[in-house]
C-alpha cells in the first residue's frame, strides 16, 4: 500500500494505524451500497425461500396454509417423483458434461491442426452457445425430431433406422434432450479448450518428439496433464448449468413423456407454478441447491487435490 | 352495416385472421364513428356512471377477442370507461392471472379465465360471484340482457356452489370431424360409439399412402390431454367424485385410458403423442387423418383456403357413445369474473365491460355482423345459435357442423366433465402426465392411473 508506505516513514505507529482504520471505513462505505443490492437480490429471496420451505403455501387450499416445520422435507424424501426426478437429473448432467468435455476436447485438438479456416470453423461453431435455449428447444422440436419432417427424422429413415418417435418414446426422449444440451454447450467446452492448447509450450512436444514419444504418449502424458486445470474449470462450470437447465428441456419434452426427462428442476417448478404448492415447490429447489452446492463442492475439492 | 355471407366470403375470412390483427386500430376507428349505440342504450340502465374510470382486461391472442378488442372504443363512447387490453398467451394466463390475484394488486380487472380455475378462485375469494351485479337494477336490466340466453352448459361450468363466477364470452364444444370423400369410398358412417369409432380408424388407417384411421390431442397439459380424455372417461362411466372422494382409477378409468391408448397407438400418426389441436386440425388439412375429435372451433383452421385441402369434404357428427350410451363433450369457454382486488367503482365499471361484453348485440357485432374477416364460432348466446344468419355462415364450415355443435351443447354436457375442485390445476397436470405416461408406454395404463390416485390423494386432504 503506497499511502501507508509514505505516512509511517516520518509520523510512526499511531497515525498509521489511524489512517489504515479510515481507509477502511472508506472501502467499507464505498462497497455498501452494491453489498445491500447483492444481498437484496441475492441472499434475502435464498433465505426467503428457505422460509417458504417451512411452510404449507398452497393456493387451492388456503385455509390449510401455516408453519409446518421440515415437514415438506419428510413427504420429499418419500417421494419417489423427488428420486427420480433427481436421478433423471443426474444422469442428465453426468452425460452432458463428459459428452461436452470428450467432443469439445476432440475438435479442439482438430482444429487446432488445421491451417487454414480456423476462424470460420469458430465462428461457425460458437453459433449455437448465443442462441437462446427455448429458441434451440422450439428449433430441435419442430425442425430437427419432428417424425416425418424433421432432418434427425429424415435421415434416420434414410440411415434404414425408420421413423423414430424421438420425443414421444420415454428412452429416445432422454436421449434426444442429452442430445440437445450436448449440441448446444459443446462450443463452450472447444472454445476454451482450444484456447488452453494454444497456450501450451511448443518445447514440451519437441522434446517428447526427440525422446521418440508416441502421439497417444504425448496426449495421454502432456497434453492432458496440462489441459487439467481448464478440463476441471469446464466440467465444473457446465455441471452447474446442467444441473439448473430449465429452458430447452421445457420447451422440448415439459419432462415428459409421462416424467421420462423431469430433470428435479422442472419438477420444483411444476409444483410451484402448475400445481401452485409454493412450500412443497420451495422445498424442493432447496433440495436442489444442496445437490449442486455438493456436487460443485467435490469438483472444486478435486480440482485442488493434485 | 349489411353483411352477405356466403361460403366463398367466409373460406376467405378465415386465412385473413392474420391480416387483420395488424390493422384493428384502422378498423376499430372507422367502427367508432358510425357505431350506432341505440341497441345498448335500450337498456335501463346508466352507462356513463363510472365516466373516467380505467380498466385493464387479460386476454389470448385469438380471433374472437380480437374483434371485441376492435369494438373496444364503442364501449368507450358509450360508458366513457378506458380499457386496456393484454393479451397474454394460453399458455401463461392461467399462471399471470393466478399471481395476479394471490397478490391482490389488482392489475386485470377482469381476465379470460379457465372454467376449471373458478373453484380455486372461489376458495380463495379471488373473484366476487356475479349475482350481486345481475340483481342490482342500476348496474343490470335483465330485460335487456337476458341471462337466461347465455348458454346453460357455459353458465354452469363457470358457476360454483350454485353462484356464477365467470361471464362466459366465447366456448366450444368437442365433436367429431371426418372426411365425406374417405369415408363415402369405404361405405363408412360416422360414428355411433366408441367402438365404431375405434372399427371406423381401422378401416380408414393406411400409413402406406399417408393416412392414418384417426388423431386425439396425445401432448400432455390440463388442456390438452387431460381435456379429452375426461369426455371418454364420463362415457365409459366413470365418476370423478365416487363416494365423495376425488378418484382417478378404477376399472371404468382403466377402460377409458386403455381405449386412448390403443386409439393413438394403432391408428393415429405416432407423432400425435406430442400432438395439440393446432397440429391436429394441420395434418387433417393436409389430408393425412382421416378423422379427428376436437373442438369445434378448429373448423376455422381445416377450411383455411391458403392450407388446407380438404375443404368441401369435412362433416361433422357429435361424440360416439360410451358401453353406457352416454356422449360427453367438452364445456370449455372463456368466462370474464371480477377481481375482488379491486375499488368497489372499479369493479362496477368492470361489470358495465362484461355486461357489454357478453350482450347478445356485442355477441352478434363480433360474430356475424363483425365487418372484419374473422367470425367468431363460439358466440355464447343461444338466440344467436338461431339466428338464419348466423347458421348460414357457419354451415359455411362443412355438412351437420351447426346441428353438430347445438346438439352437443345441448344434449352433451356433462357438469362434471371434469373435477371441479379448487386442487384442479395440481389434479389436472398429474392427469396428464399419468395420460402421456400410459400413450408413450412408460407405464401400463393400470400402472399410470394408481401411480396418479397415489399422488391425487394427499392433495386433497386437509
Amino acid at each position: 500500500m503506497t499511502t501507508t508506505d509514505i505516512a509511517s516513514a516520518p509520523v510512526g505507529g499511531g497515525y498509521d494505524r489511524l489512517l489504515a482504520r479510515r481507509e477502511r471505513r472508506f472501502a467499507s462505505a464505498l462497497l455498501a451500497p452494491a453489498f445491500v443490492a447483492l444481498t437484496a437480490t441475492t441472499t434475502f429471496p435464498l433465505l426467503y425461500l428457505v422460509w417458504t420451505s417451512a411452510h404449507r403455501v398452497d393456493l387451492a387450499m388456503p385455509f390449510t396454509n401455516g408453519y409446518v416445520g421440515l415437514e415438506n422435507y419428510a413427504v420429499l424424501l418419500a417421494d419417489d417423483r423427488f428420486w427420480s426426478s433427481l436421478l433423471v437429473s443426474l444422469v442428465y448432467t453426468g452425460s452432458t458434461v463428459v459428452l461436452q468435455v470428450v467432443i469439445g476436447l476432440a475438435l479442439a485438438l482438430l482444429v487446432m491442426d488445421m491451417k487454414r479456416g480456423q476462424g470460420w470453423f469458430r465462428l461457425i461453431a460458437i453459433l449455437p452457445v448465443v442462441l437462446s435455449p427455448a429458441v434451440v428447444g422450439m428449433i430441435w422440436r419442430t425442425f430437427m425430431l419432428a417424425p416425418e419432417f424433421g432432418i434427425i427424422d429424415f435421415l434416420a429413415i434414410n440411415a434404414g433406422l425408420g421413423s423414430q418417435n424421438w420425443l414421444g418414446e420415454p428412452k429416445l426422449a432422454m436421449l434426444s434432450v442429452i442430445a440437445i444440451h450436448t449440441w448446444q454447450w459443446t462450443p463452450f467446452a472447444f472454445m476454451v479448450l482450444l484456447a488452453s492448447l494454444a497456450s501450451l509450450p511448443d518445447d514440451i512436444y519437441e522434446a517428447a518428439r526427440l525422446d521418440r514419444a508416441s502421439a497417444w504418449q504425448r496426449f495421454y502424458r502432456i497434453t492432458l496433464p496440462l489441459l487439467r486445470p481448464a478440463i476441471v474449470m469446464v466440467i465444473i462450470m457446465r455441471t452447474m448449468v446442467a444441473l439448473t437447465a430449465f429452458a430447452a428441456i421445457f420447451t422440448v419434452t415439459a419432462g415428459g413423456p409421462g416424467t421420462a426427462t423431469e430433470i428435479l428442476n422442472l419438477y420444483a417448478y411444476r409444483k410451484s407454478f402448475t400445481e401452485l404448492s409454493f412450500g412443497y415447490g420451495s422445498a424442493l429447489a432447496v433440495a436442489l441447491l444442496i445437490v449442486t452446492v455438493l456436487i460443485s463442492g467435490v469438483l472444486f475439492a478435486l480440482r485442488r487435490a493434485k | 352495416m349489411v353483411y352477405e355471407p356466403t361460403r366463398r366470403t367466409l373460406l376467405r375470412s378465415g386465412a385473413a385472421i392474420a391480416a387483420l390483427s395488424s390493422a384493428p386500430a384502422l378498423i376499430g376507428r372507422a367502427l367508432a364513428q358510425d357505431a350506432d349505440l341505440a341497441p345498448y342504450k335500450a337498456a335501463k340502465i346508466d352507462w356513463q356512471q363510472f365516466k373516467g374510470e380505467q380498466i385493464t382486461v387479460a386476454v389470448i391472442p385469438a380471433s374472437y377477442f380480437e374483434n371485441l378488442i376492435t369494438l373496444a372504443p364503442q364501449f368507450k363512447e358509450l360508458t366513457g370507461i378506458d380499457v386496456r387490453f393484454e393479451k397474454i398467451p394460453p399458455a401463461q394466463i392461467r399462471q399471470k392471472s393466478v399471481i395476479d390475484l394471490t397478490s391482490k394488486t389488482g392489475t386485470y380487472a377482469t381476465h379470460a379465465a379457465d372454467p376449471m380455475y373458478f373453484a380455486l378462485y372461489a376458495a380463495n375469494k379471488w373473484v366476487e360471484p356475479l349475482d350481486t351485479y345481475l340483481a342490482d337494477k342500476s348496474l343490470t336490466d335483465a330485460d335487456w340482457f337476458k341471462l337466461d340466453d347465455v348458454i346453460p352448459a357455459w353458465r354452469s361450468a363457470d358457476s360454483v356452489g350454485g353462484k356464477l363466477y365467470g361471464m362466459p364470452y366465447d366456448g366450444e364444444v368437442t365433436i367429431q370431424v371426418y372426411r365425406k370423400d374417405l369415408f363415402a369410398a369405404k361405405g363408412l358412417k360416422p360414428a355411433e360409439t366408441l367402438e365404431q369409432y375405434m372399427s371406423n380408424a381401422a378401416a380408414l388407417n393406411a400409413p402406406s399412402d399417408r393416412v392414418w384411421g384417426a388423431a386425439l390431442r396425445g401432448v400432455a397439459g390440463a388442456g390438452q390431454n387431460m381435456y379429452i380424455y375426461p369426455s371418454i372417461f364420463r362415457e365409459f362411466g366413470g365418476d370423478w367424485m365416487k363416494g365423495g372422494k376425488l378418484t382417478v382409477n378404477g376399472p371404468e378409468a382403466e377402460a377409458a385410458l386403455a381405449w386412448y391408448v390403443d386409439l393413438m397407438r394403432k391408428y393415429a400418426p405416432t407423432a400425435a403423442a406430442n400432438w395439440n389441436w393446432p397440429d391436429i386440425a394441420d395434418a387433417f388439412s393436409q389430408g393425412t387423418v382421416a378423422s379427428y375429435i376436437d373442438a369445434h372451433s378448429s373448423a376455422s383452421v381445416i377450411n383455411n383456403p391458403d392450407k388446407s385441402k380438404v375443404i368441401g369434404k369435412v362433416a361433422y357428427a357429435r361424440w360416439p357413445t360410451g358401453p353406457g350410451g352416454k356422449r360427453t363433450t367438452s364445456i370449455w369457454n372463456w368466462g370474464f369474473p371480477i377481481n375482488a382486488a379491486l375499488p368497489d367503482k372499479k369493479k362496477k365499471a368492470t361489470w358495465l365491460f362484461i355486461q357489454w361484453a357478453a350482450s347478445a348485440e356485442t355477441q352478434a357485432r363480433t360474430a356475424h355482423r363483425f365487418a372484419g374477416p374473422a367470425k367468431r364460432s363460439g358466440v355464447n348466446r343461444s338466440s344467436i345459435w338461431r339466428d338464419p344468419d348466423y347458421v348460414k355462415l357457419m354451415n359455411g364450415f362443412g355438412d351437420n357442423f351447426v346441428e353438430a355443435t347445438m346438439q352437443s351443447l345441448e344434449q352433451d354436457t356433462d357438469v362434471d366433465w371434469r373435477p371441479r375442485v379448487p386442487q384442479w390445476p395440481a389434479i389436472g397436470d398429474t392427469m396428464a402426465t399419468a395420460i402421456q405416461a400410459a400413450l408413450s408406454g412408460q407405464a401400463t395404463v393400470k400402472a399410470a392411473l394408481d401411480d396418479a390416485q397415489k399422488r391425487i390423494e394427499p392433495m386433497m386432504r386437509g
